[in-house]
């Protein structure tokens, strides 16, 4: 009875996914591109010995690996202390904690357009003030070692409210007598904070981490509005790559194999993550 | 419901099906063709897109998708129409280079059967060329476009005419404070990249892909002469370190303002310097590209033209549209009103033309000696892979001997690697 119960969501799982990903590992073991007139074609698995020996495919993960962990790192921590000040009393709270929610509700591909220009040499702000300072110009945009942290600002700024939204909601859950009775022992501020707050808010925190991980992995239209991937591949993620591959190549074998391989290596973080996480719970909940 | 409501519902439906047979019968007569067209070009043909529907008087309505402005992007969204299955279009305005790909995914209706030989002839010599897959006709041109190099006639008595020179004049010229910059071209990893390199390694005696073995040829004493080249025009300073960052818009406005002798654009600049607007509007000339003593000089084909898709209903219509919008008096005014370089032989030799706009010369030449980029289904691969290699070049990250063998070894997997897949 209670599989039975489950069935409905399985079959859309099967559809939305386990179908897809299945196609996505048939279709990297064919060739389908314009030299076969897109009609695939098995190949004995010569897309994978290609993705091995592509210098660019490996780039782009470490381009994709560095972006993830720099903008889901800052963006946890600047989460926790919006989260924590926006859960105070005071007033006009409702209205504050509505204005910063914006960026998360604006399209991503809107707001990207907006931090190219804010970033555009030698119109945008960022230039003038940079002038203005004395710094003199920049040109981060153009800059292969530099371009990548302007696409971090931006996405940093786009989706900390989601994690400070999914994180106040923890907060609110958390009773307040129990920090009363914490003060009455005569403990600190900061010291309620990592006996009370922190692990009781973990459970929200690896959601909201590993949320952000997947989705900053598979990062496409702020990269491609931004940057295009320029300059010199610098900013381009996998999934830029495996776009470019299909639209502008037509090569759909290869673009396969770059997402079945991109799949592979996420779901390993997830559990590597996963792993971590539960570790340090495990350690936090022993010590209390 | 009321009775009254429920009458006044019948007789809305009862509208509404006469009205759906009324326009299906007349859309049965009426042949609806719809092509997708780069934003600009569909703003410069719309007249002729007027007269063709007033002289057709409803038997053909020819109506124009205006695409997006970017040429990737209209791509885009032909692939994504194209992948779908039916397409919405009957007729796409494509670039040169997208032509193998898209007649090797079969997506493109042959027009042999609309085309004989004196239909073909009447093309210019470069404009036939960039048309074909497979020895067949898969694209009709409406506008042929070829690198040029534009100089000031007020700062230099003739062009240079060898790499060498194009380097010394631009030195002299900055020396005397004449000028800001001396030579400006595209230098910003992009496709313009790669159509600038091809003229500067035809100049230098190399090729990209080699013709007879249709195999990967820049692993070679030319291409890095070339790549060195390019190179130098920044180290030297003959170039602006910025032109690593440099489109054909901030080539031309560069030239406009008169900061620089010497810049290599397309044909569309032309129109644009003579503009009241232009500093330099009476000071330049054309001409072709520099290139080595002993070698002659060559121009990278940059056409767009039109192709039939297969899913089309109405391919008849398509054709007799496409014909009207290349015919000889379409091209005149597309040239006169918008600087487009015509296709047709014809309308180079036109006296009044040659009278009016004397650059009509320069370009029939400069389309005589004009090369295609090479032409295979894998090209935007191969293209990427170069653009980024020269990229790396001038911005110092590599030498240039270490990458072309990089762009070579890269290019050739690319053709090997698709060569098994067959």
């Amino acid at each position: 009875m209670n599989i039975l119960l489950l069935l409905p969501a399985l079959i859309l799982i099967f559809i939305v996914f386990v179908i897809p990903i299945v196609r996505y590992y048939w279709l990297s073991i064919h060739a389908s591109s314009v030299m076969t007139g897109l009609i695939p074609v098995p190949n004995n698995g010569s897309n994978w010995l290609r993705i091995l020996s592509d210098d660019r495919f490996w780039q782009d993960l470490f381009q994709t690996l560095r972006f993830t962990f720099t903008s889901v790192t800052i963006e946890i921590l600047l989460a926790i202390v919006i989260a924590l000040l926006l859960n105070q009393k005071f007033q006009g709270r409702g209205i504050i904690r509505a204005i910063s929610l914006l960026p998360w509700a604006l399209p991503t591909t809107i707001m990207a357009l907006g931090w190219r220009w804010i970033f555009n040499t030698p119109y945008g702000p960022i230039e003038q003030i940079f002038t203005l300072l004395g710094i003199g110009t920049i040109n981060i945009l153009s800059n292969p070692h530099l371009a990548w942290i302007a696409t971090v600002i931006a996405d940093v700024w786009k989706t900390t409210p989601f994690i400070m939204i999914i994180l106040l909601a923890g907060l609110q859950t958390i009773p307040s007598d129990l920090y009363e009775a914490f003060k009455l022992e005569g403990g600190t501020e900061i010291q309620s904070f990592f006996k009370i707050t922190f692990p009781l808010l973990q459970p929200y925190l690896i959601i909201s981490i590993l949320f952000r991980i997947a989705q900053a992995f598979g990062v496409f239209d702020l990269i491609q509005v931004m940057t295009g991937g320029g300059p010199a591949n610098s900013t381009e993620s996998l999934g830029l790559y495996a776009y470019i591959n299909s639209m502008r190549f037509l090569d759909f074998g290869y673009s396969a194999t770059i997402i079945f391989l991109t799949f592979i290596i996420l779901i390993g973080f997830c559990i590597l993550g996963w792993l971590l996480i539960s570790q340090s719970k495990r350690f936090l909940s022993s010590e209390i | 419901m009321s009775n009254k409501a429920l009458k006044l519902f019948f007789i809305l439906i009862l509208i509404s099906f006469f009205t759906s047979i009324k326009s299906r019968s007349a859309s049965f007569k009426t042949k609806r063709i719809n092509i997708l067209m780069p934003a600009p070009f569909a703003e410069s043909t719309k007249p002729l897109v007027d007269d063709f529907n007033k002289k057709e008087k409803g038997l053909i309505k020819l109506r124009v998708t205006k695409g997006p402005l970017e040429t990737e992007a209209v791509s885009d969204l032909a692939i994504s129409s194209l992948l779908l299955g039916k397409s919405p279009f009957d007729v796409i305005l494509i670039d040169v280079t997208w032509l193998p790909k898209y007649a090797a995914a079969g997506w493109l209706e042959p027009m042999d059967k609309w085309i004989n030989t004196e239909n073909w002839h009447s093309l210019a010599n470069g404009a036939r060329l960039g048309n074909t897959y497979n020895n067949q006709i898969y694209r009709w041109p409406l506008v042929a476009d070829m690198g040029l190099l534009y100089w000031r006639t007020d700062l230099l008595e003739k062009p240079p005419k060898t790499p060498e020179e194009l380097i010394e004049v631009s030195l002299n010229l900055k020396r005397k404070g004449l000028i800001t910059y001396g030579y400006v071209w595209q230098g910003r990893q992009y496709e313009g990249l790669s159509c600038v390199f091809l003229e500067v390694l035809n100049a230098f005696g190399g090729e990209w892909l080699s013709k007879e073995s249709k195999q990967i040829n820049l692993k070679s004493k030319e291409s890095n002469n070339a790549a060195k080249w390019l190179k130098e025009l920044i180290t030297s300073g003959a170039s602006p370190s910025s032109v690593t960052n440099f489109s054909e818009t901030e080539s031309l406005q560069a030239f406009e303002t008169g900061q620089a002798a010497l810049m290599r654009n397309w044909p569309y600049a032309w129109a644009e310097l003579q503009k009241e607007t232009s500093l330099v509007k009476g000071k330049v000339g054309v001409t072709t590209m520099v290139s080595k003593n002993g070698i002659s000089p060559t121009a990278t084909l940059g056409s767009w033209g039109f192709s039939i898709l297969k899913s089309s209903s109405n391919k008849d219509a398509a054709y007799k549209a496409i014909e009207f919008l290349t015919s000889v008096e379409s091209q005149k005014k597309l040239f006169l009103i918008n600087g487009y370089t015509p296709t047709k032989k014809i309308v180079f030799k036109d006296k009044e033309l040659k009278r009016t706009a004397p650059l009509i010369t320069v370009l029939e030449k400069a389309l005589s000696i004009s090369k295609p980029r090479p032409q295979t289904p894998l090209y935007a691969q191969i293209s990427n892979v170069l653009q980024t290699q020269l990229s790396t070049i001038l911005t110092n990250q590599i030498t240039p001997e270490k990458g072309m063998a990089l762009a070579h070894e890269k290019s050739q997997k690319i053709i090997s690697s698709a060569s098994i897949k067959r």
